[in-house]
């Protein structure tokens, strides 16, 4: 991390300019919401700000996933493609531990960043939030973020594979897509997938539901599948690793 | 008359070329058949819970949204550009000047490229994902009228390009034209349409879009595929709306013209 924050430091204005454009991004994606209530329709039975909550608890788990796990898959795939990543396995230190602590994504800082702005404009218009909500959302938002570890994980293990392919990632960010919205207007098959198969409904629907006082007790049980997804990413990584052959260092 | 000849091969050997060697990662252009549904799929789902009860949003009908969402997706196949990425690249190498040793011009060089790897996108992306539409979410993808729908696509193809090799052009300048890429790739996603139609934006906005490239993208095309093109108040008909993507098609590319003719004057190489 503070090798990431020098290197930031040498390229400031590489820095500057992409965590501009990051947090700008996520001050855009929210807009077509409110063009959608702007043209005087919404999503049934949820407030604006309701949907803006759901989308910056979103954002804000993007953020924090994308600066602790967002360069597994470029460092992976790069080494893959490189035939170098017995260099990372010589090293006296577990590999997956050595490629994510020496990755740490600075310019995530801005996507981080933009949520929580997101976040306290929007709760601050749903209404007070009592601290046992406060508490449980602390619990879903974790388990979101280890829905995204998870995905991260799993797109570098692809990548020992499908070696080379820089299209790897929007696989995971179309089926995220999903938990940017409220789930009850997917159908119930799509709703079930979303939270115990590829959890993403906790990513941000369930934690600002939470937040809501919209969680029924089952919703709860989907707080396992998150984990599970995340322990499945890390075999699949290490499963990869066991079949990698490389060429050289 | 020989001159033409000439050039129609060259474009046919690059695009030729181009094609067998993308053909080599088809499985990257592949991608596309599973993240274009998903994508087309959470819109259907959004759209229809926001339609509820309502008849007609922004003046559009819900079977019309899903066959607009249907085509900005299958148009973006086939006039996705990366000319900006590939020019600055080949500028912060260094290797941009090989070509000035060609007996080619380089954005012709790069547009025949595109045709070649688009050739490619039209076969593994637009071909399938249109199947999909049709066949697997009943969605009714004939165009309001076939000629001025590939007019359109085709404007839309070169705008893209020429857009995107003016981006390119600035590597001239400032080396690394990543920033800028990104930035525009980020304004774009929203001002083309391919998120929301246009027509859900303030009166302001929608009237600015005529002045700015990228209605002119994706918008348009769709609008014309799905034959009710309005904006900013203003319905027209194919035949108008498409004459207005023409204009804006060669305004840019005489922008595009007139940049690189200040970038080329910037240019120095050390060598091969």
């Amino acid at each position: 991390m503070y090798s990431a924050l020098q290197s930031a430091a040498a390229y400031r204005m590489n820095f500057i300019v992409s965590s501009l454009i990051t947090l700008v991004g996520n001050i855009l994606f929210p807009l077509v919401t409110l063009l959608i209530y702007r043209a005087g329709t919404s999503f049934p039975g949820w407030g604006l700000y309701e949907v803006l909550l759901i989308q910056s608890v979103f954002t804000m788990s993007s953020g924090l996933s994308s600066l602790i796990f967002g360069g597994v898959l470029w460092t992976t795939m790069s080494h893959v493609r490189e035939g170098s990543f017995e260099v990372i396995l010589l090293k006296p230190l577990n590999p997956l531990f050595f490629i994510i602590a020496t990755t740490f994504s600075i310019d995530s800082v801005g996507l981080f960043l933009g949520g929580v702005s997101l976040f306290i404009f929007a709760a601050m218009h749903v209404g007070a939030i009592p601290v046992l909500f406060w508490l449980q959302f602390a619990g879903m938002f974790i388990a979101g973020t280890a829905v995204l570890a998870g995905l991260s994980l799993m797109m570098a293990a692809i990548s020992f594979k499908w070696v080379g392919n820089s299209r790897i990632s929007e696989l995971a960010d179309s089926v995220l897509h999903i938990g940017k919205y409220p789930l009850p207007i997917f159908p119930k098959a799509v709703q079930a997938a979303a939270t115990m198969i590829i959890p993403v409904g906790m990513v941000g629907f369930l934690p600002a539901s939470a937040l809501l006082s919209r969680v029924h007790a089952s919703d709860y049980a989907a707080i396992l599948p998150c984990f599970l997804f995340l322990a499945a990413g890390v075999w699949i990584y290490w499963h990869m690793i066991r079949l990698y052959e490389g060429v050289g260092g | 008359m020989n001159s033409l000849k000439q050039k129609w091969l060259i474009c046919r050997t690059v695009a030729d070329v181009t094609y067998k060697e993308w053909s080599a990662y088809r499985s990257h252009s592949m991608v596309s058949i599973i993240v274009g549904p998903v994508y087309f799929m959470v819109q259907y789902f959004i759209w229809t819970a926001v339609y509820g009860d309502h008849s007609s949003l922004g003046g559009i009908e819900l079977p019309q949204m899903i066959r607009y969402f249907g085509a900005t997706a299958l148009i973006g196949y086939l006039t996705m550009d990366f000319a900006d990425w590939n020019l600055s690249m080949l500028v912060r190498t260094g290797k941009f000047l090989t070509f000035h040793l060609r007996p080619i011009h380089h954005r012709s060089f790069a547009l025949f490229q595109k045709i070649g790897h688009r050739s490619l996108g039209f076969l593994f992306e637009f071909l399938p994902c249109l199947l999909i539409f049709i066949f697997i979410f009943g969605v009714d993808m004939r165009p309001a009228s076939f000629p001025w729908t590939i007019l359109s696509v085709l404007l839309a193809f070169l705008m893209n390009f020429y857009v995107n090799y003016t981006i390119g052009l600035t590597s001239f300048w400032l080396v690394q034209s990543g920033g800028i890429r990104n930035a525009f790739m980020l304004v774009s996603g929203i001002f083309s349409g391919a998120l929301i139609p246009l027509d859900f934006f303030p009166h302001w906005l929608q009237m600015i879009q005529f002045f700015l490239p990228f209605q002119y993208l994706a918008y348009l095309p769709a609008m014309v595929f799905t034959g009710h093109y309005s904006l900013g108040g203003l319905e027209l008909s194919s035949e108008q709306a498409v004459g207005i993507q023409a204009v804006a098609m060669l305004v840019t590319l005489g922008f595009n013209e007139f940049v690189r003719r200040l970038a080329m004057k910037q240019f120095t190489a050390v060598g091969a």
